[in-house]
């Protein structure tokens, strides 16, 4: 179906084309208030199709996949380039080499992965978190297998298809006791192998989380440390650095690292990476949305920024090479975005890193807003508990923090060895100091 | 582009049922526009069509769903097959089965459509993109330090059909288009970054019908440049007034989630206070399917997806707590009416219990006298996002405050975040204004699905925690 549409769309007057198409086959099972909800099962498709005339973009989408919708789609993706205004740095990628397809990306057994497997470790998964203290009430949780296959033409001769399986499950809830409930938790992490589930850990470790943060009290204000779990670095963290170092965002004058490459950015104890061809990440990929080969991105160096990452049109802008992070679903044309964000390990063991707080808070989850652009974050700690002198006390409520995001990566004092996969990223602990925390 | 299915073909799918207890057929076709003009480039434009069938199952107390994007007679037969098969699988683990549905009195028949002036099928394309580029042109040009500007459009347009073993057979025409201009001002190193814009339930001329596609832009770059040269806010416990916005997200995610029946029977601290006062007598709060108090809320819907009347539904009277949002299940659980909440994104979703428009009713004292009759607070305005905990904590995001001194608005300082406990916050309310505006159109809720929801109210006056820089 892909070549008709490229087939179709050469045939109209356009100057290059281009098509991506997912099909995934998906099985999923729900939990709700302790107990299996819904079982799904299901397969959905996309195609969208970029065309250029005189360097002016237009794109449509559909999930049909008759003939007559396919050219209904290519007509509109045409009629859209008519109206749009042209722009120079409107192009596709020149055909590259062949690519390998990375190895380890598709259990060959996942085809016969059923509603009734994911259900048993749904099943599983509740069962852990709830045996491990009954005050642990799950709200909401999943177990998702997907079949993933996609592929890519162009009109340069670019041909690309790959299959990925992946397997992911997450829980949601708070614990209960006589005096109160808790914050939400939430854990969620997935693997490529039937071989690799395991959904027990996820469990047990959602609810051990959990209980620790009950009896929670009201602390007065201060400035101290803060230990994020790789849940509140995706939160707190993740999103700051993902924004800063899109050539879309340093493009429209949007990036606090603009002009900053060679520059230091952070503490030199921080290296993040994004790197697709990381097949235990869960957004790893061979090629990417506009066929481009995956590889590894050293981003930030010891604490040195190093590159941005680029697709081709934002590359041509900034007369560089594409870093192969073009992204985005067949429904709408590429953008830019990170693919397995990566904070790499630290040499330092979670518990040390704890037992070094003088007054500190380590936190779950954050719940608030971060400012991309400046960085400025405000928000309420989530499962905080209180550490004095190296000892964790109680946990806390209605705790606020306040600053500055990038103000804090300088401010970064520890990163664990412990690392956790989470849906688009890979994360450990980060220890951060001077943070302003607000007592209710 | 012609109908892929039709009442009939759904009709004749849910008649093929022998031990289920329900089935329901959905079909949805989505076309989708987006425009997004940044900085003088086109950055984002396209055009797409989502078209299937989901079909969804209860059988021997269990949920199955599947669905389908090929509308032959025999794809439609192996969907219903596919729900039925995981549900039956299902049975085989699943401890408390669901005992039964709440019934519909009336089983919905007819066609619905979105009241709207100005059909978004008959405005062409090109003018979409035109006001998309126009207005983030003078975005930009408003001042030399506004230094980034983005602008979208966007419209989804869906048809729907929905039929169900019950006897449901509707079909809907539904349409929501959004606008929105979010303006960065920068200066030595600092930046602000305000949006404004307007998601509605209607048609073109409704999405301007207030303020046109330039005033929204003129907006924009106006308060960024403003908030520039305004101070943080220092942290304190303190009277606050919200603005409606802000009091929309209040109602939507501090108390509506909280009394979403699926979440109460997971132990939401609403569980047992039902009858019960939980906020201050001034505070009446409802969600409703429908448009009330105001025109084009974002989130009305005729019915649900289960075909239940989407009507008005009081959460909380007069500071009592009468009501839990429900679906059909729920509904039956807790022996009381189905209130319309059971909504799907796409064909390819399953019904959920979500919000529609959720407000706070208009009171009758006058907004100038509670700026007039606080001693000491802050005006909080613009609302952005914000979360609610299962504890009932939440913090939301803002653009902009005013502190009040001695009955007087006074300076202008930066957007931060305010949280609280919901109940004790609604408890201390003492002034409700009698305006009224619905003003969390563009956002979208999220539950494992998006969903199109409003929110608003009148100013109302309450205490609570301002987070800022300590």
């Amino acid at each position: 179906m892909c070549t008709f549409a490229l087939r179709e769309a050469e045939k109209a007057d356009v100057d290059e084309a281009e098509v991506y198409a997912i099909s995934n086959k998906e099985s999923e099972v729900f939990i709700e208030s302790n107990d299996l909800k819904q079982a799904k099962s299901h397969k959905t498709d996309g195609l969208g199709i970029r065309v250029f005339s005189k360097n002016s973009l237009g794109f449509a989408s559909t999930n049909l996949f008759d003939k007559d919708y396919i050219r209904n789609a290519v007509k509109s993706a045409i009629k859209l380039a008519k109206i749009t205004p042209s722009d120079r740095f409107n192009s596709l990628p020149d055909k590259s080499t062949r690519i390998n397809l990375l190895n380890g990306l598709h259990d060959k057994k996942a085809s016969s992965f059923d509603t009734s497997d994911s259900a048993e470790l749904a099943e599983d998964m509740l069962m852990a978190a709830r045996s491990f203290d009954s005050r642990v009430s799950v709200d909401s949780g999943n177990f998702t297998s997907s079949l993933v296959t996609h592929a890519l033409l162009n009109s340069k001769g670019i041909r690309r298809q790959e299959t990925v399986s992946s397997f992911f499950w997450s829980i949601m809830g708070m614990a209960i006791n006589s005096n109160g409930v808790s914050n939400f938790d939430y854990q969620s992490t997935g693997v490529h192998h039937i071989k690799d589930i395991d959904v027990i850990s996820t469990g047990k470790s959602f609810a051990k989380s959990l209980v620790n943060t009950l009896d929670s009290k009201k602390i007065d204000s201060f400035k101290g440390e803060i230990l994020l779990t790789p849940v509140a670095a995706a939160e707190l963290v993740q999103d700051a650095i993902a924004h800063s170092i899109n050539s879309y965002a340093v493009q429209k004058d949007a990036s606090q690292f603009k002009d900053k490459i060679g520059e230091s950015v952070s503490s030199d104890l921080v290296t993040v990476e994004d790197d697709a061809t990381n097949v235990k990440g869960l957004a790893a990929s061979s090629f990417d949305r506009e066929g481009i080969a995956h590889k590894r991105n050293v981003i930030i160096e010891r604490g040195v920024l190093r590159k941005f990452i680029y697709n081709t049109y934002t590359a041509k802008k900034a007369e560089t090479q594409t870093t192969g992070n073009a992204a985005g679903s067949a429904n709408s044309p590429p953008t830019v975005s990170t693919t397995n964000f990566i904070i790499k390990p630290g040499k330092s063991k979670l518990e040390s890193l704890i037992s070094e707080i003088k007054k500190g808070i380590i936190i779950n989850r954050f719940s608030g807003n971060v400012n991309p652009v400046n960085g400025d974050f405000s928000g309420v700690v989530k499962g905080g508990r209180y550490v004095k002198d190296g000892n964790i006390t109680y946990a806390t409520k209605e705790v606020m923090m306040a600053g500055n995001i990038f103000k804090a990566l300088k401010d970064v004092t520890g990163i664990s060895k412990e690392k956790r996969i989470l849906t688009d990223s890979i994360l450990p602990y980060l220890r951060i100091d001077n943070i302003s925390f607000t007592g209710g | 582009m012609k109908d892929l299915l039709a009442i009939d073909d759904l009709t004749s799918i849910v008649s093929k049922g022998v031990h289920e207890t329900y089935i329901e057929a959905r079909y949805q076709s989505r076309l989708t526009n987006e425009v997004n003009f940044s900085n003088g480039e086109l950055e984002r434009i396209r055009t797409g069509l989502n078209a299937g069938c989901g079909i969804r199952v209860l059988v021997d107390g269990c949920w199955g769903f599947s669905s389908t994007n090929d509308f032959s007679k025999s794809a439609l037969r192996e969907a219903l097959d596919e729900a039925r098969a995981v549900a039956k699988v299902l049975a085989l683990t699943k401890k408390n089965k669901v005992k039964g549905l709440a019934k519909i009195s009336n089983p919905v028949t007819g066609l619905f459509n979105t009241r709207v002036k100005g059909d978004l099928h008959d405005i062409d394309i090109e003018k979409k993109v035109k006001i998309t580029k126009e207005a983030e042109s003078d975005a930009r040009r408003y001042s030399s330090l506004i230094k980034s500007v983005s602008c979208t459009y966007h419209e989804i347009l869906d048809h729907k059909i929905i039929v169900n073993s019950d006897g449901v057979k509707a079909e809907l025409y539904e349409s929501r288009p959004e606008f929105s201009v979010t303006s960065v001002a920068m200066k030595e190193g600092d930046r602000v970054v305000v949006s404004e814009g307007r998601g509605i339930s209607g048609g073109w001329e409704d999405l301007f019908r207030e303020k046109d596609h330039l005033d929204y832009a003129n907006m924009a770059s106006k308060k960024a440049l403003n908030l520039l040269d305004a101070k943080q806010v220092a942290g304190e416990k303190t009277t606050i007034i919200l603005d409606p916005g802000m009091v929309g997200l209040i109602a939507h995610e501090a108390i509506g989630h909280m009394v979403e029946a699926d979440f109460v029977l997971s132990g939401s601290i609403t569980k047992d206070k039902i009858g019960q006062k939980v906020a201050s007598e001034k505070v009446t709060l409802v969600d409703s399917g429908q448009s009330n108090n105001a025109e084009n809320a974002a989130g009305t819907i005729a019915i649900d997806d289960e075909g239940v009347v989407a009507s008005r539904t009081v959460i909380i009277e007069k500071g009592v707590l009468k009501s839990f949002l429900h679906n059909r299940e729920t509904a039956f659980h807790f022996g009381s009416e189905p209130t319309g909440n059971a909504r799907a994104f796409e064909y390819n979703d399953e019904p959920l219990i979500r919000m529609r428009n959720t407000f706070i009713e208009p009171g009758s004292e006058r907004f100038s006298d509670m700026i007039k009759e606080t001693r000491h607070g802050y005006l909080v305005k613009g609302a952005r996002n914000g979360q609610a905990d299962a504890n009932g904590e939440f913090m939301f995001g803002f653009q902009e405050m005013y502190s009040i001194e001695k009955g007087e608005i006074k300076e202008l300082l930066r957007g931060a975040s305010i949280s609280g406990s919901a109940f004790e916050v609604l408890k201390s309310v003492d002034m409700v204004a009698n305006d009224f505006r619905y003003d969390i159109g563009t956002g979208y809720c999220g539950k494992y699905q998006p969903a199109k929801v409003d929110g608003g109210g009148p100013h109302i006056r309450c205490t609570a925690i301002v987070g800022g820089l300590q």
